[in-house]
C-alpha cells in the first residue's frame, strides 16, 4: 500500500505508550519540503523475545529514571554561576509566552537561582483571551522584563496560509519564529544563555540528541539560499510573492556571520526533572496561571498550549497526516511520567483523538482567507492511503490503538 | 441466633447500620426473611425515602407481620428515621397512609416558612438532642443530653401520649420530637450510625440491653 | 441551624488527588487515611468524588465507601460519573447515604425525577460546577471539561423543581486557589433558591467563611485543599508505591499557605458567632 511523505508503510504501536511509528521526528523546519524527503519517524525497537516494540521516547524515559538529579542540579549551578550577571544586565533569555512551562523556567531561574532573565515572546498567531491573560500575568504577577516581537502581520498570514496549503502545517511560522527569537535577541543583546523548557528528545527524537544543549543547526545555517519556508524554496518564495529577504528573516535561522557572540541554548529539562503537570501547579501559584475554561478539543486536558487558536488546528493536521492526534501526544507523555496507565491512555485516545477543532476553526480560516470546504478537501489530499480508508461513514483510520 | 435483624425492604442505609452493629460487637444480618427475623433477638427498622412507598413494600413482603410478631414477643424493636415514623398510626406524606400503629400518633411535615432565612422544610445536618426533661422514660439516649446527632428528614412524629418522648430537637425555631420509647420499642428520628461516636453509644446501649435480656 | 463543615475528597483510582480549577491530578495520599483524620477532627460529613469517572465512564468508589463505613460513622455523599440507577444502587449499598449527579442530570434532566421517585429526594444531591463567563455563571459538565449553555440559577431552579433535596455548587474559578468562594454566586443562591445548598471551592480561612456568611446562608461548606495539604503523610508515601502524579509528595514542600485551617477552629468560631441560636 502506498504511503505519503516517506511514512513507514507498516504501522507499529509502542507497547508502553500510545505513539505509533508514524510520529515525525523533529526536523529543522526550514528544510521541510512537501515530500518530506529525508524525514525520519519515531523509531521502534523490538523487545527481545517478544512481538512488542518500544519507542524511542519510552526508551529515553527509561533512561531518565536512572538520572542522578542532584548531579544535574550541580551542573546547572555551575553553568549559572559562570554566567550570573553582577551588574544587573540580563544573563539569560527565556523564550516563552506565559504558558506553564515558560512561567516555571523563568521563575525558577530568577527567583530560585538568582539569574536575571529577559523573557522574549514570539506571540501566538491568534491569541485566545485566557492565553493573553496568562501572558499578562506572567509579566505583571510573575514579575519579568519582556520583549515581545510583534511580527509583520501580512507576511505571517501569507506564510501560514502557504504552509497549510503546501504542507498542511499551520504551525510552521510559530515553530520557526519561536525557535529563532531566542538566539536572535540573545545575540543582539549579548546575552550568553538561552533556556528552553523541555528537550525535543522526550518527544521522540533520536536518543543521541538527549543533551543539555540544542544542536546549532536548528538556528544557524551557512547558506540561507538553500532553505525552504512553507515548503517553498526561499528564492521562489521571494520571486513569486514579492517578498524581501528582510520579510523572511524572522523565520530564518541566523547566519554564521551574524553570530558574533557566543550564545548557548540549554534545556532546563536536562537539569531539572520536568513534570508538565507540576509546572501547571507552579505557574498557578506564582503567576496566577489559568487553565482553559473548557476541555481542549482533541485531548482531555486544559492547561497545555492554550494561547493560540491555531494550536487545535495544528494537532488536527498531525492527526490527518500521521494518524496521531493531541490526545495521543498528551497521553503518551503522561504514561511516561507514570500519571496514566496505558489502559487509561487508550480510553482517552479513543474518546478524543482527532476531534474536529470547530471551536476556533472559523476564526482561523477567516483570518487566513480560506474556505472551509476547500480546507476539508485539502486535508483529504494529505491522508496517506496506508493510514486512511474512505467508508460510507467518512474517513476511518486503518490502524488504531483501541 | 443473630443479635439483630436489620429489616430489608430496600430502603435505607443497611450496610452502615450493619457496620455500626458489628463495630460494637453485635451479630447482625440484613434480611427480609420471616424465619431469620424470628430467629433474631432484636429488630431494626431502617428507612430512607417516602412513607407510602415504605408501607407498600412492607406489606408486599409481609414484613409488617414480622414486625407485629416481634412486638408480640416483646423483642427489642428499633426504628431509625423513616423506620421510626412507620411505627406510628398515620402519615400525610404524599397521601394519607396508615402506618404500623404500634405507637399512636401522626407523622407531619415541617411547614415551609415564608422568611428568607429558612430552607424549605428539609432538615439536613447536626442538631442537639435534649434528653434531660425525659429522664423518667429511661432510654438509649438518656445520658446523651445536648449531644449532636445527624438528621435528614422533612417529616416528624407527633405521638398522642407524651410520656413516650425521650428527646427533642430544634429545626430552626420549631421544637420536635427526636426520639421515643414505648416499652421495648425505641425510635430515633436521627441516624445513630451516622452520628459519630455519640451515635455509636446508642448501639452500645442496645448491646447492653440485649445482654440483660438473656 | 448548624452549618456543616464537609471535607471533600477527590479520588482517582485509590488516591486522594487535588487540582486547581478542576484541572490537575496531583496525588496527596490515601483517602481512607484522610477520612479518618477528618472524622476524628469532628467533620460533619464526607464527600467522595471520583473525578475521572466521567472521563473513563465508570465509578470506582465502592470499596473505598465500604471500607469507610466500617468505622467512620459519618454521613457520606458520593458522586462522579453516575449515570444510571444501577450505579446508584451499588453506591448506596456500599454504605453511602446520598449520591450526587452533575453530567447525567444536565444530559437528561428527567433522571432527577426518576431517582427522587425511587430513592427519595433526601438521597439525591445535584452538583453544579460553574465558571464565570461574561458576567454570567455557566454550568460545566464532565468535571469542568464540557461546556453547556445552562446558567447557574436557571438550572438550580429546575433542579429544585424536579425534587432534588440539596445542591452543591462548585465555583470552578475558585477551586484549589484558596482565595475564597465567589461571593456573587453565594448571594445569588441565597436570594433565589429554597432548597439547602452547599458551597465548594476556594475556602481556606475563617475570615473567608465570615465573608461568605455575610451574604448567604449555605447549609454546608465543602473544603478540599485547605484541609488536605495539612494532612499529608509523607511517610505513608515512602512505604507504599503510589501511581499517578506523586512528584509533589516526593518533595518536601508546601503548597501556598494551605494546611493551617482546622475543622475544630471553624466550628468553635461558628458556635460563638451563632450562640444566640
Amino acid at each position: 500500500m502506498r504511503s505519503l511523505f516517506n511514512l513507514p508503510k507498516e504501522v507499529i504501536f509502542c507497547s508502553k505508550c500510545v505513539l505509533s511509528n508514524q510520529r515525525p521526528a523533529s526536523i529543522p523546519e526550514f528544510l521541510h519540503k512537501p515530500s518530506r524527503e529525508g524525514a525520519r519517524y519515531l523509531e521502534m525497537k523490538k523487545i527481545p523475545g517478544k512481538k512488542n516494540y518500544i519507542c524511542d521516547a519510552c526508551q529515553v524515559s527509561e533512561m531518565k529514571e536512572k538520572i542522578n538529579w542532584n548531579k544535574r542540579e550541580k551542573e546547572l549551578e555551575k553553568l549559572l554561576n559562570k554566567h550570573r550577571s553582577k551588574n544587573g544586565n540580563y544573563d539569560c533569555v527565556v523564550p516563552g509566552s506565559g504558558g506553564k512551562d515558560s512561567v516555571y523556567a523563568s521563575h525558577l531561574l530568577k527567583y530560585k537561582y538568582g539569574m536575571n532573565p529577559l523573557t522574549v515572546t514570539w506571540p501566538p498567531i491568534l491569541y485566545t483571551s485566557y492565553g493573553y491573560e496568562n501572558f499578562k500575568n506572567w509579566i505583571e504577577i510573575g514579575g519579568f522584563d519582556n520583549i515581545t516581537f510583534k511580527q509583520n502581520g501580512r507576511v505571517m498570514k501569507l506564510l501560514t496560509k502557504l504552509s497549510i496549503q503546501n504542507l498542511l502545517h499551520p504551525f510552521q511560522t510559530f515553530i520557526l519564529g519561536q525557535k529563532n527569537i531566542g538566539p536572535r535577541l540573545a545575540t543582539k543583546y549579548n546575552i550568553p544563555l538561552i533556556f528552553y523548557g523541555e528537550a525535543e528528545a522526550e518527544y521522540g527524537n533520536p536518543v543521541h540528541e538527549l543533551t543539555a544543549t540544542r544542536d546549532k543547526s536548528y538556528w544557524q545555517q551557512k547558506n540561507l539560499k538553500k532553505l525552504f519556508l512553507a515548503g517553498i524554496p526561499i528564492k521562489r518564495l521571494i520571486e513569486d510573492y514579492k517578498l524581501s529577504i528582510g520579510d523572511l528573516k524572522p523565520y530564518l535561522p541566523l547566519e554564521k556571520s551574524e553570530m558574533k557572540n557566543k550564545v548557548e541554548v540549554h534545556y532546563l529539562g536536562y537539569y531539572k526533572k520536568w513534570i508538565p503537570q507540576e509546572s501547571y501547579y507552579y505557574s498557578v501559584e506564582h503567576s496566577n496561571f489559568k487553565a482553559r475554561p473548557f476541555r481542549t478539543q482533541g485531548t482531555y486536558s486544559k492547561y497545555s498550549s492554550i494561547d493560540d487558536k491555531i494550536d487545535d488546528l495544528h494537532y488536527y493536521t498531525t492527526f490527518i497526516k500521521f494518524g496521531i492526534g493531541r490526545a495521543t501526544y498528551d497521553a503518551a507523555q503522561e504514561i511516561r511520567n507514570k500519571h496514566l496507565t496505558r489502559g487509561e491512555a487508550i480510553k482517552l485516545v479513543s474518546r478524543y483523538d482527532g476531534e474536529y477543532p470547530d471551536k476556533y476553526l472559523d476564526d482561523v480560516l477567516n483570518y487566513l482567507g480560506l474556505k472551509k470546504d476547500k480546507f476539508n478537501k485539502l486535508c483529504d489530499k494529505f491522508r496517506s492511503p496506508h493510514l486512511w480508508q474512505k467508508t460510507s461513514n467518512g474517513w476511518k483510520l486503518r490502524h488504531t490503538i483501541y | 441466633m443473630n443479635d439483630v435483624a436489620i429489616l430489608n425492604f430496600n430502603m435505607g442505609n443497611l450496610f452502615s447500620i450493619k457496620c455500626a452493629l458489628n463495630y460494637v460487637g453485635l451479630k447482625a444480618v440484613v434480611t427480609d426473611d420471616f424465619e431469620v427475623i424470628k430467629n433474631s433477638k432484636s429488630l431494626i427498622i431502617p428507612g430512607v425515602g417516602a412513607f407510602p412507598e415504605a408501607m407498600k413494600r412492607l406489606k408486599e413482603k409481609k414484613l409488617d407481620s414480622a414486625i407485629y410478631d416481634c412486638n408480640e414477643k416483646g423483642k427489642i424493636i428499633v426504628g431509625i428515621c423513616l423506620g421510626m415514623q412507620l411505627l406510628f398510626s398515620e402519615s400525610n406524606e404524599i397521601k394519607k397512609t396508615k402506618g404500623l400503629n404500634l405507637i399512636e400518633g401522626e407523622v407531619e411535615k415541617f411547614s415551609e416558612k415564608k422568611s428568607s432565612n429558612t430552607k424549605a422544610s428539609f432538615n439536613v445536618g447536626w442538631n442537639k438532642i435534649r434528653t434531660k426533661k425525659f429522664k423518667k422514660n429511661s432510654s438509649y439516649v438518656s445520658d446523651l443530653d445536648k449531644k449532636d446527632m445527624y438528621f435528614i428528614h422533612s417529616y416528624y412524629v407527633k405521638p398522642r401520649i407524651q410520656e413516650i418522648k425521650t428527646s427533642t430537637s430544634f429545626f430552626y425555631k420549631k421544637e420536635f420530637i427526636s426520639s421515643v420509647k414505648k416499652d421495648h420499642i425505641q425510635g430515633f428520628q436521627f441516624h445513630p450510625e451516622k452520628s459519630g461516636e455519640c451515635g455509636i453509644q446508642i448501639y452500645k446501649k442496645l448491646k447492653i440491653n440485649l445482654e440483660y435480656k438473656k | 441551624m448548624n452549618i456543616r463543615i464537609i471535607p471533600k475528597l477527590d479520588i482517582k483510582n485509590h488516591n486522594l488527588v487535588k487540582g486547581i480549577n478542576l484541572e490537575g491530578l496531583r496525588v496527596l495520599g490515601n483517602p481512607r487515611q484522610f477520612a479518618e483524620k477528618y472524622y476524628n477532627e469532628g467533620a460533619d460529613e464526607l464527600i467522595y468524588h471520583d473525578v475521572v469517572a466521567s472521563l473513563y465512564q465508570r465509578n470506582n468508589l465502592s470499596s473505598l465507601i465500604k471500607n469507610t463505613s466500617e468505622n467512620i460513622f459519618l454521613p457520606m455523599l458520593v458522586g462522579g460519573g453516575i449515570r444510571n440507577t444501577d450505579q446508584v444502587e451499588t453506591i448506596l449499598n456500599s454504605g453511602a447515604d446520598r449520591i450526587f449527579l452533575n453530567t447525567a442530570a444536565l444530559d437528561n434532566p428527567p433522571i432527577i425525577d426518576n431517582i427522587v421517585k425511587k430513592y427519595g429526594s433526601s438521597t439525591l444531591v445535584i452538583s453544579l460546577e460553574v465558571v464565570k463567563s461574561n458576567e454570567k455563571y455557566i454550568c460545566r459538565k464532565d468535571f469542568g471539561r464540557e461546556e453547556t449553555n445552562k446558567e447557574l440559577i436557571d438550572w438550580a431552579k429546575e433542579v429544585e423543581l424536579r425534587g432534588a433535596g440539596e445542591i452543591i455548587v462548585t465555583s470552578i474559578d475558585s477551586d484549589g486557589t484558596g482565595l475564597g468562594f465567589d461571593l456573587n454566586i453565594a448571594e445569588k443562591l441565597s436570594n433565589n433558591i429554597k432548597i439547602p445548598f452547599v458551597i465548594n471551592g476556594g475556602i481556606s480561612s475563617i475570615k473567608q467563611i465570615d465573608q461568605l456568611l455575610n451574604v448567604s446562608n449555605p447549609s454546608g461548606i465543602a473544603i478540599g485543599s485547605a484541609f488536605h495539604y495539612g494532612n499529608i503523610d509523607r511517610d505513608f508515601v515512602k512505604q507504599n508505591s503510589l501511581d499517578g502524579n506523586i512528584e509533589f509528595l516526593n518533595k518536601k514542600q508546601k503548597y501556598r499557605n494551605f494546611g493551617k485551617l482546622k475543622i475544630q477552629a471553624i466550628k468553635k468560631h461558628l458556635n460563638k458567632k451563632f450562640k444566640s441560636n
